[in-house]
């Protein structure tokens, strides 16, 4: 019954958008001085924040650290005031301890960990608003937040979601579509080697949908990866143009 | 908080400095930082700012939510302060790393505005004896630059200042009264923040004293002295904190500068805020 | 938060008898002044005066150094431990630790305390710390942790000012070198009148007259080392007016100053004791 609403005759969305439409993308990198590599990132009005530290040695107990490659450490945390009811712990709860793994797997399979053996890298990722796609854009930021950090990966990761209402596989959905268009696939991507780090479904899905939806959704990636290296490239390409100001002044 | 190790010459340095009153990086002793605040950036929340102070960065989120009044204070509404420090400003406080820090700060918070001067707590309260509002103010630590208590007390305030509480009609049902809770976001009614004070933390450094310490200047601190000032000037709280001790006159003149630098924080962070609600602009946040 | 699951607590959402007929009680002693006709309050006392003090040294016999304080219905008993190894050796220093646990009895106060540690009792365990901390020499002490524990059994205000004479004392009696002896005194202040050593009706009464928009309702606690003449900590609640600090400060040191010999005699009457077993 929800279905109906989400998306009109016309085959506009609740917020309005297109079914493979995304929301507005707009991030900044290098947000905080301490860390050493951050990112602030918006899709619609999820916001998210990373900060990565290292690599630097293990913290705590030495017994940790892996002796062939990079110890990966992520803390994903949401702000107590970040969903529509208050949350009363940021993290330590279930759901947060498996986003947490979630990143870590994520990020094991990009970072080329086998350059920094015996260390630790660390991946903080703060939730200060939630309207759906946490995961998604966690990760996006965390990786925008790596390539603040110089950290050497194969390649971006990009998550993005999508669900399928009313015959029409939609994309980056938003949190009323969340929490009642029934079915929702999670991707995380390597773009440019069309490889799948991460897949989550919840709910059912008829088989002959899935692949339908599936296609969507890696197009929402690609379209995600798009953005983001533009605008990673066009700031490289400023900053390397007043670097050589400087050399020449 | 991030690890500051100085050497001795570096602290005989901002000591020194400290003591010709030209701070290293180039202030006076009662002097702050460039300080940057900006309200209404969380949508999901009743009000909401964001203080970066130098390389201090702190956002507050108020929600507001309707509970049963404590029955040894039937007439008045309730604040809840809880901060976390995130990861995000430095790894130590990854998983509850900072709890510490944080019961400090929110001790402190509830001591600067417990006393009813404060806020208008009776406004707060919706049904004598029965419902009133509980105001969460959840405070996040996103980077420490140093100066900690004061960021966190002035984003608070400008949070409250920004804070709409939605309006409540009242109806009397048979069995009770009925609350209803205007979801209108253009129907609502602000709080009043010219009482709610800041606190000015004043570092004894050498023999004399500074505010708005960065964390080089703090670690060359031995003892502190924060108070909760108002704009009248009215003490709501103070505390000397650090492991060093003072004698009577000096902590006499610490307050002085504290008062004196409280009563002008509170007006400028008022004029701010009062521009800031004049203009229209979509806040940036972390876009800047 | 994390409760403690041994223990059977009550239902969450109970309350005490006292919340609801104290509304009643508050009512009725709000009209009547904390300081009556006779110039006198509620006690017989006199504003300046202090309630009478006993202090005895090395009361629990397994802790390196103990002692209990009453001060007036207030009681509050404190054990120190140590010079011991750190346990975790990250956290090993060069100059000692020192550790303060504050601890209201669960049957210390109107309404029953709960076992664990609340916020305000973490709150005045760092208090403690602070006060007790610039007397002792921990630079004697590397590598080592020194624990203070103080109890409040009863508590009829100003427990605070009474748990770091306490350990001040304890602190003496376990030997740990310090550079001066800590007194603490309490005062609340309500318009202009200075109630030295507030009971917790007094001090109960300061808290709910702040509604009333009085110029000054507060307390203040504040830690002094006499022979050094530094005040160590110093704390207050409530509303003062900016003049009103420096004269409650004031007041304060001086009640610290009267409590002095009080400290010191219970000091030499515990060596004396000691000299005669060992005699013996």
């Amino acid at each position: 019954m929800a279905g109906m609403e989400l998306l009109s005759d016309q085959g506009f969305r609740t917020d309005g958008r297109k079914p493979n439409e995304l929301r507005r993308i707009r991030f900044k990198k290098g947000v905080f001085k301490q860390a050493d590599g951050s990112a602030y990132l918006e899709q619609g009005n999820t916001k998210v924040l990373a900060a990565v530290y290292g690599p630097h040695e293990i913290r705590g107990s030495k017994g940790k650290a892996l002796h062939d490659k990079l110890l990966i450490n992520c803390q994903y945390s949401m702000a107590t005031f970040s969903t529509q009811d208050r949350k009363r712990r940021p993290r330590g709860d279930r759901k947060s301890q498996e986003m947490t793994m979630h990143l870590k797997q994520t990020f094991n399979a990009v970072v080329l960990t086998e350059l920094f053996p015996k260390v630790q890298l660390d991946i903080y990722v703060e939730v200060l608003q939630s309207d759906g796609g946490n995961y998604c854009a966690s990760v996006n930021a965390a990786t925008l937040a790596l390539i603040d950090a110089g950290i050497p990966m194969k390649d971006y990761v990009i998550a993005c979601s999508g669900s399928f209402v009313k015959d029409t596989p939609i994309v980056d959905i938003n949190h009323l579509e969340e929490s009642t268009a029934g079915a929702e696939i999670i991707v995380a991507v390597l773009p440019r080697f069309d490889q799948i780090v991460f897949i989550e479904m919840n709910s059912r899905l008829h088989e002959d949908h899935l692949s339908r939806v599936m296609d969507q959704v890696m197009n929402g990636c690609k379209d995600i990866f798009n953005i983001l290296n533009q605008q990673v490239k066009d700031e490289l390409c400023k900053k390397a143009a007043i670097d050589k100001l400087v050399d020449a002044g | 908080m991030a690890d500051v190790d100085l050497s001795e010459p570096e602290k005989v340095y901002i000591l020194h400095s400290v003591q010709e009153n030209l701070r290293e990086d180039g202030r006076g002793c009662e002097d702050f930082r460039h300080m940057e605040v900006e309200t209404g950036l969380i949508s999901n929340t009743n009000g909401s700012a964001r203080v970066r102070l130098a390389s201090t960065d702190v956002l507050v989120g108020i929600k507001v939510q309707l509970t049963p009044v404590d029955p040894k204070k039937p007439n008045v509404g309730r604040i809840e302060f809880f901060l976390d420090c995130s990861a995000n400003a430095t790894p130590a406080f990854e998983g509850r790393g900072g709890e510490g820090l944080a019961s400090e700060i929110t001790a402190m918070l509830t001591r600067s505005y417990s006393c009813f001067s404060a806020i208008d707590y009776t406004s707060l309260c919706l049904l004598p004896g029965q419902q009133c509002w509980l105001l969460y103010i959840d405070i996040l630590l996103l980077e420490c630059g140093g100066n900690l208590f004061d960021a966190v007390s002035i984003a608070v305030k400008a949070a409250l200042f920004n804070l709409r509480i939605p309006n409540v009609t009242m109806t009397k049902d048979e069995g009770g009264i009925e609350l209803d809770v205007s979801d209108d976001p253009f129907d609502f009614k602000r709080l009043d923040v010219s009482g709610a004070p800041v606190i000015v933390t004043v570092n004894k450094i050498g023999h004399q004293h500074v505010v708005d310490a960065s964390e080089k200047e703090e670690a060359c601190s031995l003892a502190k002295v924060m108070l909760g000032i108002t704009e009248k000037g009215t003490v709501t709280a103070m505390k000397k904190e650090g492991s060093g001790s003072l004698d009577s006159e000096s902590i006499s003149e610490m307050i002085e500068s504290a008062k004196n630098v409280g009563i002008e924080l509170n007006k400028c962070l008022l004029n701010i805020l009062k521009e800031e609600e004049a203009k229209i602009e979509e806040p940036v946040g972390f876009l800047r | 938060m994390p409760t403690d699951t041994r223990r059977i607590t009550g239902p969450e959402t109970s309350r005490s008898p006292y919340d609801y007929c104290q509304i009643e009680i508050s009512k009725e002693e709000n009209q009547n002044e904390l300081i009556k006709s006779d110039k006198k309050r509620k006690d017989g006392r006199l504003a300046a005066q202090l309630r009478p003090i006993f202090l005895k040294a090395n009361v629990i016999s397994q802790a390196r150094g103990s002692s209990y304080i009453e001060m007036g219905q207030t009681k509050v008993i404190c054990a120190v431990y140590g010079p011991r190894e750190v346990m975790r050796r990250e956290d090993f220093s060069l100059k000692g630790q020192l550790t303060c646990d504050f601890k209201f009895t669960t049957f210390s106060c109107r309404q029953r305390r709960q076992h664990q540690q609340d916020n305000q009792e973490k709150d005045l365990s760092v208090q403690m710390l602070e006060a007790l901390e610039p007397a002792v020499c921990l630079h004697k002490y590397p590598k080592s942790q020194i624990n203070i524990y103080a109890t409040v059994l009863q508590n009829d205000g100003s427990a605070l000012s009474a748990a770091i004479m306490c350990a001040s004392v304890a602190l003496a009696t376990a030997g740990i070198e310090m550079y001066d002896l800590v007194l603490a005194s309490s005062l609340g202040v309500l318009n202009t009148v200075l109630l030295v050593d507030p009971t917790l009706q007094e001090e109960e009464n300061i808290a709910n007259e702040t509604g009333k928009s009085p110029q000054n309702a507060g307390t203040m606690t504040l830690a002094f080392l006499p022979s050094l003449n530094q005040v160590s900590a110093m704390t207050s609640d409530g509303q003062f007016l900016f003049d009103m600090i420096n004269k409650s400060m004031q007041q304060c040191i001086e009640n610290c100053q009267k409590l002095y010999p009080v400290l010191q005699q219970c000091l030499v009457e515990d060596v004396k004791e000691k000299a005669n077993l060992t005699h013996a």
